[in-house]
């Protein structure tokens, strides 16, 4: 008796390509890694990074990691935001248990007094209240509110820029609101997604997943539009990458969508349900450290759950409510970026036709690397205050049968 | 650092020429210019069987530098275009029909082309953006980079065949001597 795995032939000529001796390479720890001195947690350093909702900064300290640094955030008696180095600068306890006062922090240890640009106002157990005080600085980083975010700038200080507005959220119409999420819009999964952020923002340079995971696989996440497969062109912009997908819809009209990465960290998806026009949301995708981020997202919109509305759904269930079977039987953007790894392994990629994008994202990170370590300004610092509102072109736009045929998108 | 054998454990063109000194090319900014030109270039506009369409500057004169070089050496592609180079190229460049061997690799490529060009003579042009690490000062064979804004047709590549020519008779049978250079 014999089968197909004991033939002659199969003898002579072993098949290969099994896992024995696999050796795994690794990640591009270059562009993964945001931590002090990583090249692109420095390229991070030279660009403002929302940190937290407003609404999330009061009286009572908070730790907060962001870019691999543990900081401490609060908000003063007279309302300033605050953002310092947690260890005291006279003995080192944290000021996490400090008591935030009318102008600053006191250490819960010796009471030193820090104003939220470290400056060390009193030290009540030294003669006068500290006669060397101006001496000495708790390391702190500026910080500014906009959009209902406090955002930071954790670069070198003669480097730092001017904190953008973008043109969706400027002069909202009446009866729209801005809404601020900070529960992971986009991840498809928890508030803190837990890998590598990278993962994450390559992703949205990555628009031939979406009717495959979204659709194909997993039932249809978002909408019966969004499944077809796109023809895709990618470009570089001044300040990033960006995608526009062409999907031909019933009766011969066309879906424009453009979808963009902005430098460092941006991510501009519109609604994946298609709301349409120019978008009304974007996404900062903000490491917390190398294997942990958040995204912060800021929206328009007249209902104030839009945001919540947008998260996908599996089978109609939200994502925290799906069971492990359903988790792999339905899998979303959160389990196929997690699975990558905690940092992917980069150099293990078969990059091909439907990469391309990803390709440039990486190509232009590198870039940016190159800059900052050659002291020059990576792409969309604004050092000019006249510049200061940045243009979004992302958006769904929906072309009827004749602006399609125009375009020579359709057949006639 | 992966180890020669991982990267290229997942892919391995056949050679096509046995003894021919390897010409290995990046595509971005080698033969496709990104930004700002400063050699005259002219606009394309390549396609992945559809799939996706990108509008790249390719210099003036980049179609003549490939074949110069396609004369002397077999060409490699070394690039995160993949298969999608010469697909994409071929008729703004005027590539045969059958595709030359590539390497998918985008960035620290050196291991994965030595590994390929095993003793052949070899020289690997390219954007220097592709080196995330610095090359070893013995790197095997002539390293060439380019300036991103002009491309191959920045180079002189006279000077280029002449160089690996050097590299191939100081390494016969056994020297390990190299070159890099910066196209100026």
């Amino acid at each position: 008796m014999s089968d197909a795995t004991t033939t002659p032939a199969a003898e002579a000529v072993p098949d290969t390509g099994t896992a024995y001796g696999l050796a795994l390479g690794g990640p591009l720890n270059e562009l993964a890694q945001v931590g002090p001195g990583t090249p692109y947690g420095e390229v991070m350093r030279r660009y403002w990074h929302p940190i937290s909702k407003a609404e999330k900064v009061t009286t009572t300290p908070r730790r907060v990691k962001v870019l691999g640094e543990e900081l401490v955030l609060f908000r003063t008696g007279r309302g300033e935001p605050a953002l310092l180095h947690p260890r005291c600068i006279h003995r080192g306890a944290s000021l996490y248990y400090g008591g935030v006062e009318e102008d600053g922090i006191r250490c819960c240890y010796h009471g030193w007094v820090f104003d939220p640009k470290g400056h060390c106002l009193e030290q009540p157990c030294e003669p006068d209240l500290g006669q060397h005080r101006d001496k000495v600085r708790q390391p702190w980083y500026p910080v500014q509110e906009r959009y209902g975010l406090v955002w930071a700038y954790m670069g070198p200080p003669d480097k730092k820029p001017v904190l953008p507005r973008y043109d969706v959220f400027e002069n909202i119409p009446e009866g729209l609101h801005l809404i601020v999420n900070d529960a992971g819009v986009g991840g498809g999964g928890p508030e803190v997604l837990d890998f590598n952020w990278l993962q994450h923002w390559e992703n949205v340079m990555d628009p031939f997943h979406v009717p495959i995971l979204h659709a194909r696989f997993s039932g249809e996440q978002f909408t019966p539009e969004m499944a077809v497969i796109p023809e895709v062109t990618f470009e570089y912009t001044p300040v990033g990458v960006r995608s526009t997908q062409i999907r031909k819809l019933d009766g011969k009209r066309a879906l424009r969508r453009r979808t963009e990465v902005m430098f460092p960290n941006l991510r501009v998806v519109p609604s994946p349900r298609l709301t349409p026009g120019q978008t009304n949301l974007i996404g900062w995708v903000v490491p917390e450290d190398d294997t942990t981020f958040r995204i912060f997202t800021l929206a328009v919109h007249e209902d104030l759950d839009f945001l919540s509305k947008l998260r996908s759904t599996f089978g109609g269930k939200p994502w925290a409510e799906l069971s492990e079977e359903e988790h792999r039987r339905m899998p979303g953007d959160y389990e196929a970026q997690k699975s990558q790894g905690p940092i992917s392994l980069h150099s293990e990629d078969h990059l091909t036709t439907t990469d391309q994008g990803v390709a440039m994202l990486r190509r232009m990170m590198a870039k940016q690397i190159r800059a900052v370590a050659a002291g020059k300004d990576p792409v969309g610092v604004i050092r000019d205050p006249a510049d200061e509102v940045v243009t979004i072109t992302g958006g769904n736009f929906f072309l009827t049968h004749e602006e399609a045929l125009a375009e020579g998108l359709v057949d006639a | 650092m992966p180890s020669s054998g991982a990267l290229l454990a997942k892919y391995t063109p056949a050679a096509v020429t046995h003894g021919t000194p390897l010409a290995v090319l990046g595509v971005d900014g080698v033969v496709v210019l990104e930004g700002e030109a400063h050699v005259p270039a002219r606009l394309e506009h390549l396609s992945a069987r559809g799939k996706w369409v990108r509008d790249v500057q390719v210099p003036e004169g980049t179609r003549e530098a490939v074949a110069h070089l396609a004369q002397r050496y077999s060409i490699v592609w070394a690039s995160e275009w993949g298969p999608n180079a010469h697909l994409a190229l071929a008729g703004v460049l005027g590539l045969p029909a059958t595709p030359w061997p590539y390497l998918p690799v985008q960035f620290d490529k050196l291991a994965a082309i030595r590994q390929y060009a095993g003793g052949r003579p070899w020289v690997w042009i390219d954007d220097p953006v592709v080196d995330l690490h610095p090359l070893p000062d013995d790197p095997g064979g002539v390293v060439v980079r380019v300036d991103p804004s002009k491309g191959l047709v920045g180079l002189d590549l006279s000077e280029i065949d002449e160089a690996v020519l050097r590299t191939a008779a100081r390494r016969a049978p056994s020297h390990g001597a190299s070159t890099i250079r910066k196209s100026s």
